[in-house]
């Protein structure tokens, strides 16, 4: 059920604001065990609800929220041990913002440790599974939300997406993703991974409940120096010129995900809207110039975590040298993943290297927003696949590195270039929901929930 | 990558590995470093780096301390050892 269905149930009385918590806490007691979409679950949900007042616009809404996220005196991992007792001090803006909209929260999601990863798998607390099969990956790094907003568990996720991190797994998980433009929500109270790129996202059970959550949370914030209220939230004109990039069904993409965008691009065709090939020519770069940046931004980010104060440290006899209480607190405290994208970045940033990998990949990331600046001069939106596969086995990946940043490769460019860009279903293929993404310029997110809902109201019949 | 720069990446990142660690990261890394540097293959002589976005400004605020209030303080410092109402972490010097 959407945030809008739940809120005219509400309104007409047909269910009590108590029943809506309860309902997805059933769901939750029936299913997590086997999904590990919750980390933690907050009982007062329940009494929270029946505080907000019917008006507001997130009324009814229930979230779960990505474990990298702080809310308030509840614990916050980041899905790592090194933040396993960690409880939050203060409530993250985006906490705040849907708390005084009327939302409330029912637990915190499994992530990928410290949102590096694109199956859940690299949680210190074990993989969340698809609901849809548990044998494979819901997506990641925000694969908990994903797959509790899949399975009925709640109405809303909150995640954060550095690179797909909401719409790969929602692409995954059948549901919708969004990622607003770099600068339109603030990140002051979210666990930092590449600052360059984190955005804070929702996932929904439509476009629409995406359009109302990020009016909701989106704004300037004094706490977070990149965020402005330049975003326009309504639309000048009726019809909308489409691009279909020719580089993003070439290497990589499967078959069954290639048929149904391609199906889905055609249907919208003949919906009538005018729709185009155009041409990002430096697409194929976006992938390895990402992994160079968000290393380097990983490696200084996670530089703060000593593990001296979160209960580590107290579980091992005390290091002679504060230097070997560092090493061993890091070496014990970050999974592989966390240790390998350190290593990388550092080396990225190392005296000799900084020339040849930093700034070559920021001069391509000059040239990958370039691209789409053009684009942009001649349609409205671009449309294109969310992910190159169906969701893969749990395992299938997780030995082979360069395998899993693929997942990302067709959503990475939006961090990049800054834009907005939502994922949302619009096929199946063996069972499977296949995701398509439009992307639109930056602060354009009027244009791009216009085009999204008229897109998903054409896949729907 | 060989051992030994593994091992100084370590030094540098304040990150002790394994043996094992440090056998498997240099292969782990491989397909990556082979990946980007496909990058090579694109002249960026007279491109700019991207930074940041040139329509964003920077936001600031007052330097001004708040107060938290008793109950995160008690839920904060039941996350690690404490004395008198402070954490208490290994001495540094």
């Amino acid at each position: 059920m959407t945030i809008k269905e739940t809120q005219e149930k509400l309104r007409k009385r047909e269910i009590a604001p108590e029943d809506v918590v309860s309902s997805f806490f059933s769901r939750i007691q029936e299913r997590n065990k086997e999904i590990n979409a919750f980390l933690s679950v907050f009982q007062d949900a329940a009494d929270e609800i029946k505080k907000k007042d019917e008006k507001l616009p997130l009324y009814g809404a229930v979230f779960s929220v990505k474990d990298n996220i702080l809310i308030k005196g509840e614990r916050c991992t980041a899905g790592s041990k090194i933040l396993e007792h960690y409880i939050a001090p203060f409530d993250a803006t985006v906490i705040e913002k849907i708390r005084e909209n009327g939302g409330v929260f029912i637990g915190k999601g499994n992530m990928d440790e410290f949102a590096m990863g694109s199956s859940t798998e690299n949680s210190f607390f074990g993989p969340s599974r698809n609901p849809i099969d548990i044998k494979r990956v819901p997506g990641g790094s925000s694969g908990g939300c994903a797959a509790a907003v899949a399975d009925g568990m709640c109405n809303a996720g909150i995640g954060s997406d550095t690179g797909g991190s909401v719409r790969q797994p929602a692409a995954f998980c059948g549901v919708v993703g969004f990622k607003p433009t770099y600068g339109a929500v603030s990140r002051h109270g979210v666990i930092g991974m590449a600052s360059s790129f984190d955005q804070v996202g929702p996932f929904t059970s439509g476009v629409e409940d995406a359009e109302i959550v990020f009016n909701a949370i989106s704004g300037k914030d004094s706490r977070d120096s990149v965020t402005t209220s330049i975003v326009r939230k309504k639309i000048s004109r009726e019809s909308i010129k489409v691009g279909v990039p020719e580089e993003y069904f070439v290497k990589g993409i499967s078959n069954e995900v290639k048929e149904a965008v391609e199906k889905a691009v055609s249907d919208v065709e003949k919906a009538g809207v005018e729709v185009m090939k155009i041409n990002l020519p430096h697409t194929e770069y976006a992938l390895p110039a990402y992994e160079i940046i968000m290393a380097s931004e990983v490696s200084a980010n996670l530089a703060r975590y000593d593990g001296m104060r979160y209960g580590l440290e107290f579980e091992r006899p005390a290091a002679k040298t504060i230097h070997d209480a560092y090493i061993n607190n890091r070496g014990e405290g970050f999974g592989k993943e966390a240790k390998r994208r350190i290593i990388l970045g550092t080396y990225a940033l190392s005296a000799g290297y900084y020339d040849a990998y930093y700034i070559k990949a920021q001069k391509i990331r000059s040239l990958i927003a370039k691209d789409f600046k053009e684009a942009f001069g001649k349609v409205d939106a671009i449309l294109t696949p969310a992910t190159p596969t169906l969701p893969f086995k749990i395992g299938e990946k997780i030995k082979d590195p360069l395998a899993m940043h693929l997942s990302d490769i067709f959503t990475v460019t939006a961090n990049l270039a800054g834009l907005p860009a939502i994922t949302l279903p619009c096929g199946e293929k063996e069972n499977f929901p296949v995701g398509a993404q439009v992307l639109a310029d930056r602060f354009n997110e009027d244009i791009l929930f216009f085009a999204a809902k008229k897109f998903e109201k054409i896949w729907k019949h | 990558m060989r051992k030994e720069e593994i091992k100084k990446l370590a030094f540098l990142a304040r990150i002790k590995l394994t043996e094992k660690e440090v056998a498997d990261v240099p292969r782990e890394l491989e397909s990556i470093l082979d990946y980007i540097q496909k990058l090579s293959n694109v002249d960026t002589e007279k491109t700019e780096p991207l930074f940041h976005f040139p329509d964003l400004k920077n936001v600031v605020r007052e330097d001004k301390s708040q107060t938290t209030d008793k109950e995160t303080r008690k839920k904060m410092m039941a996350m690690g050892k404490d004395k008198d109402d402070y954490l208490k972490v290994e001495s540094i010097l």
